[in-house]
């Protein structure tokens, strides 16, 4: 499981985002100390650190500063401030993203997942079950059968495949095919689901996508 | 300074001057006195006056001419009292020491207000930085409440346009200009605006032919947002579009979105991007603050974009940016 560093000093919303980040299958630890903030970041050996600009002692961006002289942890910063010269200054210091507040979840965690995804370099390597996914190529190939993916396609399969066995919402699919920029509507996303499905089982897996009703989709 | 009417100032002593030489001319002949004396007086008493007015208006009209040829050339006219010399006559140096007194007092009046004015603005400042605290608190918390979410949203927009007011309004520099990917200011305009884009049942695409722009990133946001925003507040009713292209050449960029929506009529599409103008649309929709589009206008304006509005009433409204190329810019680079 990825150890997330939260370092937020409003209770309210460090503890949001904690179980945010936990219900999303990630480790969340937070600091409750600030006064020894760096030694706490670096001990907890965290895969992401996310980090508020406004808090106690040494500011976020200081902080960061003196973080990359002994650390290369992804950061990405969360903050209230709206001004690209913090943003550049961030970027400049070594943060890896900057979200500002009030952000969306899913765009949060995608964010995440997307900083995480890039430190892993795990990004044309997928399987599922005997499947072996070539996200480059859009195709997924069992033995010597190939099938060709659209892009939408193969952003549902991959969204769907890393969050497997967890249900996934309507909502979180749309946002990240919106990420990636397809601004499709309802009826598409029906449209590329029930396509996919029909790809799947072509291949023998038809059960493979569930629909929960009310509440997504999930991959079994 | 004009001859005749300082001639016509002088009248007085003219008239007063007239009447001592006929005086003195009736006295003169009264004692019967010699001819050559009387035109010898005459030349005198002519070249003393001519004299006289010459010296006074050659000391004076260098002054008063600068005066005014710098008030009409400065762009900031209060500012004239710099570029002139203390004038060597009484009149002038009364003159020049009273303006520099009611000059003095002046700028001390704007920069109370100025000093005033920043204040104001970092508690603007500071108080959203504090605003935003509890809505992420919120957002976080109602992660699947759509109607609240929605309501946080307009919150969180109207708390923005604050901010961007504050910020467009002040005459510090508030913005960052550097190279910025449209591609993304489009995508993470589209991802805030994706839930009520989609719940209203509204076809969104995106067709971007452009590349990189000179902006600052988080004002094109702002602005591309409040356009898209008065879209879906402007929609029609059924199959409703918003189409946001780009197109490039040597010269600039443009950024359009276009939308079938309502319209604005002839009449109101002047004043859309006056300060509190609602017009018929903003009446209908009962809603407007009219000041989105004004803030817009005076982002542009200073990032040095050109804004332009279109529309027909009942078909379509489309709104450009426009973003010109710096040439200068490529050189250095």
């Amino acid at each position: 499981m990825k150890k997330i560093m939260i370092v937020e000093d409003d209770r309210e919303v460090r503890e949001e985002m904690r179980s945010l980040l936990e219900n999303s299958g990630y480790e969340a630890l937070v600091v409750e100390n600030f006064e020894n903030c760096l030694d706490t970041i670096i001990a907890s050996n965290s895969d992401l650190v996310l980090l508020d600009i406004n808090i106690p002692y040494l500011n976020g961006e200081e902080l960061l500063k003196q973080l990359r002289k002994e650390s290369s942890v992804p950061v990405i910063m969360v903050t209230s401030k709206v001004s690209e010269t913090d943003e550049a200054l961030s970027i400049s210091y070594g943060a890896d993203d900057y979200i500002t507040k009030p952000y969306n979840p899913n765009i949060l965690l995608l964010r995440i997942g997307a900083v995480l995804k890039r430190y892993n370099g795990d990004l044309n390597l997928l399987t599922y079950r005997d499947l072996k996914i070539n996200i480059s190529k859009g195709l997924i190939e069992k033995e010597d059968k190939k099938i060709i993916l659209t892009k939408n396609e193969m952003i549902i399969f991959c969204y769907l495949l890393n969050h497997q066995n967890t249900i996934v919402t309507r909502d979180e699919l749309m946002t990240d095919l919106w990420n990636n920029d397809e601004f499709i509507n309802d009826n598409a996303l029906t449209v590329n689901i029930s396509r996919l499905r029909s790809k799947l089982k072509s291949v023998g897996y038809s059960d493979a996508i569930e629909t929960r009703k009310g509440q997504g989709y999930i991959l079994l | 300074m004009k001859v005749s009417n300082y001639l016509k100032d002088k009248m007085y002593i003219f008239i007063i001057y007239g009447f001592s030489y006929l005086v003195i001319m009736l006295m003169l002949m009264a004692f019967k006195a010699d001819s050559y004396l009387i035109i010898g007086i005459t030349t005198i008493l002519f070249l003393s006056l001519l004299t006289i007015l010459l010296i006074d208006y050659f000391r004076k009209v260098n002054f008063y001419n600068n005066l005014f040829l710098n008030i009409e050339r400065l762009d900031k006219a209060y500012l004239v009292l710099e570029t002139l010399n203390e004038p060597h006559f009484y009149e002038g140096n009364l003159l020049y020491r009273a303006m520099y007194d009611v000059n003095k007092s002046m700028s001390e009046n704007i920069n109370n207000i100025q000093e005033h004015l920043n204040d104001f603005k970092d508690y603007i400042e500071m108080w959203i930085h504090e605003v935003k605290i509890p809505l992420s608190s919120l957002m976080l918390s109602l992660n699947n409440n759509k109607k609240l979410i929605k309501q946080l949203k307009r919150i969180d927009d109207c708390v923005l346009q604050v901010l961007y007011y504050a910020r467009s309004e002040n005459a510090y520099k508030d913005y960052l200009i550097k190279e910025v990917d449209i591609q993304k200011v489009i995508k993470n305009v589209s991802l805030k605006y994706m839930d009520d884009l989609l719940s209203q049942k509204i076809d969104f695409s995106v067709s971007n032919n452009a590349g990189k722009v000179l902006t600052d990133s988080k004002w094109l946001e702002f602005i591309l947002g409040q356009i898209i925003s008065n879209s879906i507040q402007y929609k029609r009713d059924t199959d409703s579009l918003v189409k946001i292209s780009t197109s490039e050449d040597d010269e600039k960029t443009v950024l359009t979105v276009w939308d079938n929506g309502i319209g604005i009529s002839k009449s109101d599409i002047k004043y859309v991007f006056d300060k509190s103008f609602t017009g018929e649309n903003g009446r209908i929709k009962n809603k407007s603050t009219g000041m989105g589009l004004n803030i817009c206008k005076n982002m542009c304006e200073k990032l040095g974009h050109e804004i332009s509005i279109e529309s027909e009433k009942g078909k379509y409204t489309k709104v450009k940016i426009t973003f010109a190329k710096n040439k200068y810019y490529d050189v250095v680079k």
